[in-house]
Order: structure tokens, then C-alpha cells, then sequence
């Protein structure tokens, strides 16, 4: 149904794609995996008429050499694209955000409710979604958001759904519902191309995979015919990602952090404690309150009941300021909107948590800079130099510019929130191997991650967290990712028994 | 290794170049008239209230915020201070005092409603903008005139051929270039223009520095507007209408961006100028001073046109 051959596309400074070759037969999940920057999302975006490819032929639904302009064109043509992130309005209607530019509208003009919501449920039915079309899309979960973009894809009768990382933000149940999705519209003779970081999802979900590597071809397979271990060789070029190091763990010190039975309106007394050295994943499902412990923690979220005890002493801690003082480091989620101060530069950035080393009443940048070259050779990050744009630096840089902050306080404690969201392969192993580092200085280590390989590859003990409460801890040597999920979800019931 | 990279510099670079262009065309039309120790000190005289207020704004604006009650304080400010001596007979140090007490309790409000209530600052300036141009007017009428010789004279005294609020600003900008170039406190209002919430995670004060920049505002567009007051003699009510959107295209102009975090006080000195500077020469060429507005218009949009087009190219 879709044919690409020798596609080249070039951007200042990089050639983005140099002859790739995809296709896509109708009822079918081709799935598109490498690191970042490897060229998915410009394949992809060429595909929906973002860009122009500079050579390469593509032939779409029987039209041999077609060019596809601009994503009006695309859309016309029946390509669709779920982005990662969403595209909605979220102060408007369900219907108002699936019919954007084409609601049914009466003669003079006025657009006719009960036709677009009848439209609309029509389209939701089809995707089993059970939502009023009336509802604003603000107060829909993120799953259901996501069913939205695809209601999206569908009205425009879309012949190619293009998915990119949708399961980034979803819980698992969420995602089973998404796959049920796709497979109804894979089913129903649409052709899909799935992009995904997670590797396992792919063999879940899709009958070829495609492998892209710094914008060059590495070969289709059936995922019969290949293994994760196998598509990250392809992807990276090395073995062993999640490998898990055995590291000598001190023995059991007095903990460094101690949270006493902290509640607020989502998280139910909640005790756990870290030692210094100590690597502690809190695992659990989206909305299991992990975040908001970290929140809570750090003193950004105010608890209602319960206390933070750093070293033996309690500190109350009522806004980040506590908690920084105290000796509490925390590496938000989202690092671009809670993080990074994107316009400024590395040595800036470096600085933020820790301006009084630089002076108060005449700072020195001789100072500034030199130490931001010191953390830019230790944890080497990529940049030409301390006085780049941070915005300019690839994920994993930016995540190490937000470590080198923390270290340059040399908190005790640090919190990290999905470490690797986001981060290409390589980098995700040299973020793992600081990590490692920190514990193994002393630092107590708190990783909050929903990627089980991962957890299970840095964690001395995991403490599973469910509905705001914590389900059970786990160590390390008994740990396995049944084990993990089980407590994730386990219900109610049993809880209570427990 | 500067600080502040390159690109920012470049509004600065483009600003001097105009300033110079325009000064040396204004010279070569304007031989006899342009030229001249008497019209320079004329345009510096105009613009010193101006600049003295772009330093406050372009901190808020690079904290990410503005005020534009600016104009409201600066006429109550005087007025005020115009009132206590005249009016209600203090002795003039004491009613200047009041003045500035006055207008530092405005900008107090402004921030605390900013940074506490969390109104946005478009808003609530708005209200305080209304508030304060009120107060002015019911306080001072029209005005108040014949202010006392101790006060005005301090505001007409020259040195070395500038006149005193000329000094004022001088002062008052390389305060600024220095605090925000090299103070811990002041640097911070960097950060929060970037990223509030970072900067709130980074143990950043975030609502503490925003009402403390409010407040400085309002103590500088005060010490303004007393200062005019004084180099007039005269507390005019309605003096600072229409300042802060002067102020604000002056600043922005210069550099400042309304999304914050970036701007420095060469630039708001530089917007300041550019546009006194524009304001003289169609004086001087004895053209409508309606063209003022529309040239500064054309200028501010393309200005900042000309960003966009050089970051979409990055």
C-alpha cells in the first residue's frame, strides 16, 4: 500500500535520512525503531507532508511517484499521524477537537451539534471508546486523549495511521487498550507504522520492524526473526543495556532518608527509608502516586500528615528551598518545563541550585565556567563548550546537565524522576553508569522509573508503589518483573489480607 | 566568555547602529539646529525619566513579568510629594520622602497581587494603573503649581552640563548594570523569566524576588516622577499617562522579551534613546509627532520580526 525507496533527506549540518527504504501493506503493523535522532520522526514527518524529501520515491495506494506537499495534502490523501504529544484543545469538546476544520455545518454556515456529535460517537464506537462527545478533552485521561487523536485519524478516513510513541505516557491496562485499538484498525485493512522506544511493545504489536541507525537503513525484519537484544545490536551496536551490575552495597547503614508516614490527598502513609550507597527504584503504574512522593519529598507538594527525616533529624520541609537545604536533590520527569532553563547555557543551568558559590555581591563567571567545565569532563557531556544554549544540547545531555547540578550542591540525597524518558539508547547506559557512580560515592539514590528492564538493571531494592500507597519492597536478588507487577496492580483485596 | 550569548547582543548592536545612523543623518539635514551641546542635553533631559524607569522595567520584564502601573505612580508619586509640601506644609525632604513612601507601597501592592493572589500581572497592573492615576487626580486637580524654590531646584542644578535627573539616571543604570550583570539576588530574576517552575525546584524564591522587583519598580517610577516634578516645579496629575506603554515598547525595543529572561540595561538605555532620539529629530524637522508614534510602531514590530525570522533560521 505504501512504498518509500531511496529516500535522502538533508538538514543543515546532517543528513537526516540517506536512502531509506519502507513499506506498508494494508492490514498490517510495521513497526520503526532506533535511537534518537536516527531519522524516525523525518521519515514520518515526510510522510505527513512536514517535509520534502531531497531524493526517493514514494508510491501511495496504487499512485506511483507521488509528492506530497504539505499536510493538507497528506490528510487528503488518507495519512494520518498520532503524535507523542498531543495536539488537542483541551478547553474544547471531544467532537469540537476530532471534526477541527471539518464540522458539519448547515447552510449558512452554523455548525450543527447533534449531526457532529452523532459523528462523533459513530467514530468512537468504532474504536470502542465510551465517551460523551460533548465532554472537553481536558477532562479526559491520557488515554483517552490518545483515543481522541485517534478519532482524529479515522475521520478523515485514514488508509495509514501513523502512531508515534503512544504508549509514552499510558499505564499498562491503558496501553492493552490502545493495542486492542490498533489491532480493530489493522484488522478493519488499515496500515499502521508503529515508532516506539519500547522494544517489548513491538513484539507485541507488529509483524515487521524496520531498523533505522543515524539516518541509515539496517534492515526489515519479521520479529519472528529477531529478539530485543537483537534490535538494540542493530539500533546501537552493543549488547548488555540492561545488564545489571552487580555492585559491592554497603552494608546496611543507617538511612540517610527516612519518610514517616507522609499522606496528603493522593499518597496513604507512606514509610520507607534509603541509605547512603543505595539504589531505590519506586516502581509502580501511572498514578500510583510515585511522582507525587517525590513531590511531596522534595517539598513541592504539601503534605497533610507524616514527616522527612534526613540523617536521624527531622527537617520540615514545606517548599523545595527546605528540601535542597536539607541535602534533597530532585531530577523532575519532565525536564524541559520543570528542569531546564532552556534559553540559558550549560555553566548557567550548572549554577542554578547553587549561586551563592559564585559570589553574592560580585559573582565570578571565571568561576562560573570553570566549574562548569569541570562536571562537563566528569560526566562528559556533549557540548563545544560551558556557554552552549542547553536547549541545543540531545536529551541525555540535558539530563546530565541537571545531575551536575545537584552534584555541584553534593546533596545526600537524589531523586530521579524516569531517568531515561525520552534519552536514546547510549545514553540511557552512560546515565545507568552514573548513577551507579553517585551510590557508589555515597549518595542515596532514589530512581523513579515505569520501565521494569530498567529498574530491574539499576536497583539494589525496589519499593513498588499502588494507589498512593506502598504495595510491598522488594530486593534486588527476588525481583523479577512478574513479581514487580504483581504488586503494581494487585488489588484491593488483597492488600487488605496482606 | 560573555554570559548572555551573542544573539541578545545583536538587538543592542542593531540599536547602536541606528542611533548612529539616524545622528548622522540628522547632522548632515540639520547642520545649524541638530548638532548642537544644547539639543543633545535637550534630548538627555527628555529621556532621563524614561530611562530611569526602563532599568525597573526591563528587570521585570527579564523576571518574565511587567507592570504597567508605572505611569499611574509616576503622577502620584509627584503629586503626592507636590501636595504634602504645598497642601499640608511639610518641609520638602519630608514630602519627598512621602512621595517615594507612597509609590514603594504601590509597587509592594502590585507585586503581592502578582506574586501572592497569583493575578496575572496584565491584569492586576491594569487595576493599579486605574487606582493610582485616580488617586494623582483627586489629590493634585489638575496639578499642582509654584512648587517650593528647595524643591525644584535640586531637579534644574547642572553639572558638567547635565542637569541633576539626567545624573539620577545615570546613577540609577549602572546600579542596574551592575546588579544585573553581577549580583546573586539580582541574577535570579534570569532564571525565573526562563522557567518559573525550574526556577521554584532550583530553591529559587520565586514569589519573594517578584514582589521585591515590583517594589523597586514602584520606588523607581516614583523617584521619577518626583524628580520631573522638580525639574518643572510643577506636580502635574495626568504627568505619567501613557509611560508604561512608551516604557514597555522602549525596553522591548532594546531587547527584553515579553516570554522573559532575557534583556539587559544596555538595551533598555539604548530603546529609551532611540526613541528620544527619534521624537527630537521630527521635532527638529518639524514633522507631526503623530510620525513619532507610527516610526517607533514600525520599528518595534520589525525589530522584533527580524528575531523570529534570525531564530527560525537557527
Amino acid at each position: 500500500m505504501l512504498r518509500m525507496t531511496g529516500i535522502r533527506k538533508a538538514f543543515p549540518g546532517v543528513q537526516a535520512l540517506a536512502g531509506i527504504d519502507f513499506d506498508t501493506q494494508a492490514g498490517e503493523v510495521h513497526a520503526l525503531v532506533g535511537e534518537n535522532g536516527a531519522g524516525k520522526s523525518t521519515l514520518m514527518h515526510i510522510l505527513a507532508g512536514v517535509h520534502r524529501p531531497d531524493a526517493g520515491r514514494i508510491a501511495f495506494n496504487g499512485q506511483e511517484g507521488i509528492e506530497i506537499s504539505d499536510e493538507q495534502h497528506a490528510r487528503r490523501l488518507g495519512i494520518a499521524i498520532v503524535y507523542q504529544e498531543r495536539s488537542l484543545f483541551s478547553l474544547l469538546s471531544v467532537a469540537e477537537n476530532i471534526f477541527v476544520n471539518n464540522q458539519p455545518v448547515n447552510r449558512v454556515g452554523g455548525i450543527v451539534r447533534k449531526e457532529l456529535y452523532a459523528r462523533t460517537t459513530e467514530l468512537l464506537d468504532r474504536i470502542s471508546v465510551k465517551v460523551h462527545p460533548g465532554t472537553p478533552v481536558g477532562k479526559l485521561s491520557a488515554a483517552q486523549q490518545q483515543m481522541v487523536e485517534i478519532g482524529k485519524a479515522l475521520s478523515i478516513n485514514a488508509r495509514l495511521v501513523i502512531f508515534d510513541e503512544p504508549t509514552a505516557a499510558l499505564t499498562r491496562t491503558e496501553t492493552n487498550v490502545l493495542f486492542r485499538v490498533i489491532r480493530q484498525l489493522k484488522d478493519s485493512g488499515v496500515g499502521i507504522v508503529y515508532i516506539s522506544h519500547r522494544l517489548e511493545e513491538i513484539f507485541e504489536i507488529a509483524g515487521r520492524v524496520t531498523v533505522l541507525k543515524d539516518g541509515q537503513y539496517q534492515g526489515t525484519l519479521s520479529v519472528t526473526d529477531t529478539s530485543p537484544a537483537d534490535l538494540v545490536m542493530r539500533m546501537v551496536g552493543r549488547k548488555g543495556l540492561y545488564q545489571h551490575v552487580d555492585r559491592s552495597i554497603p552494608a546496611k547503614l543507617k538511612p540517610v532518608l527516612e519518610v514517616k508516614g507522609v499522606s496528603d490527598g493522593k499518597l496513604r502513609d507512606i514509610h520507607f527509608s534509603v541509605s547512603p550507597g543505595e539504589i531505590v527504584a519506586l516502581a509502580g503504574l501511572a498514578g500510583a502516586g510515585r511522582t507525587e512522593l517525590a513531590l511531596a519529598i522534595f517539598g513541592a507538594r504539601p503534605i497533610s500528615s507524616g514527616s522527612i527525616a534526613i540523617e536521624g533529624k527531622v527537617v520540615p520541609v514545606v517548599s523545595p528551598r527546605d528540601a535542597i537545604a536539607a541535602g534533597i536533590g530532585y531530577l523532575p520527569e519532565d525536564r524541559k518545563e520543570m528542569g531546564l532553563f532552556l534559553e540559558m547555557n550549560v555553566a548557567e543551568n550548572i549554577a542554578a541550585a547553587r549561586l551563592s558559590y559564585f559570589g553574592s555581591w560580585w559573582m565570578s563567571r571565571a568561576k562560573l565556567f570553570e566549574t562548569a567545565r569541570t562536571y562537563i569532563g566528569r560526566l562528559r557531556i556533549a557540548t563545544p563548550d560551558a556557554s552552549r544554549t542547553v536547549r541545543k544540547l540531545s536529551g541525555g545531555n540535558q539530563q546530565k546537565v541537571l545531575l551536575s547540578r545537584w552534584l555541584l550542591r553534593d546533596q545526600l540525597v537524589l531523586i530521579v524522576d524516569e531517568p531515561t524518558r525520552g534519552i536514546d539508547v547510549g545514553a540511557k547506559a552512560e546515565i545507568y553508569a552514573l548513577l551507579r557512580d553517585l551510590a557508589d560515592q555515597g549518595k542515596a539514590v532514589i530512581v523513579i522509573s515505569s520501565d521494569l528492564p530498567e529498574v530491574l538493571a539499576i536497583a539494589d531494592r525496589i519499593v513498588v508503589m499502588r494507589l498512593g500507597r506502598i504495595a510491598g519492597e522488594l530486593l534486588r536478588a527476588e525481583a523479577t518483573e512478574e513479581n514487580i507487577m504483581r504488586l503494581a496492580s494487585m488489588r484491593v483485596e488483597e492488600t487488605a489480607c496482606r | 566568555m560573555p554570559v548572555i550569548p551573542s544573539r541578545f547582543l545583536n538587538r543592542e548592536v542593531l540599536l547602536v547602529g541606528l542611533i548612529l545612523a539616524l545622528i548622522v543623518a540628522m547632522s548632515i539635514l540639520y547642520p545649524a539646529s541638530f548638532p548642537t551641546l544644547g539639543n543633545f542635553s535637550a534630548i538627555l533631559r527628555n529621556l532621563a525619566v524614561d530611562g530611569i524607569m526602563a532599568c525597573g522595567m526591563m528587570m521585570l520584564l527579564i523576571a518574565g513579568t511587567f507592570d504597567l502601573s508605572v505611569g499611574g505612580v509616576f503622577s502620584m508619586a509627584g503629586v503626592v510629594a507636590g501636595w504634602l509640601m504645598k497642601n499640608a506644609g511639610f518641609p520638602v525632604p519630608v514630602a519627598v520622602l512621602g512621595g517615594l513612601g507612597v509609590s514603594i507601597l504601590g509597587g509592594l501592592i502590585n507585586g503581592v497581587i502578582v506574586a501572592r493572589v497569583r493575578v496575572n500581572a496584565l491584569i492586576a497592573t491594569l487595576g493599579t494603573m486605574g487606582i493610582y492615576r485616580g488617586i494623582a487626580i483627586l489629590l493634585g486637580g489638575p496639578g499642582i503649581n509654584f512648587l517650593p524654590r528647595s524643591f525644584s531646584d535640586p531637579g534644574q542644578a547642572v553639572l558638567l552640563g547635565l542637569q541633576a535627573p539626567v545624573w539620577l539616571m545615570i546613577l540609577v543604570a549602572a546600579l542596574f548594570q551592575y546588579l544585573l550583570s553581577r549580583n546573586r539576588l539580582f541574577r535570579q530574576y534570569y532564571y525565573i523569566g526562563n522557567n518559573p517552575t525550574a526556577a521554584l525546584l532550583s530553591g529559587i524564591n520565586v514569589p519573594r524576588l517578584q514582589i521585591m522587583a515590583f517594589t523597586i519598580m514602584g520606588f523607581l517610577a516614583g523617584l521619577s516622577g518626583i524628580a520631573f516634578a522638580s525639574r518643572i516645579g510643577t506636580s502635574v496629575s495626568i504627568a505619567g499617562d501613557g509611560a508604561e506603554l512608551r516604557i514597555i515598547t522602549a525596553v522591548i525595543l532594546g531587547g527584553a522579551s515579553l516570554t522573559g529572561g532575557k534583556g539587559s540595561i544596555w538595551g533598555a538605555l539604548l530603546g529609551v534613546g532611540f526613541v528620544a532620539l527619534i521624537n527630537n529629530a521630527l521635532i527638529i524637522a518639524s514633522v507631526s509627532a503623530y510620525w513619532q508614534s507610527i516610526i517607533t510602531g514600525v520599528v518595534l514590530v520589525a525589530a522584533v520580526s527580524l528575531d523570529r525570522f534570525m531564530q527560525s533560521n537557527d
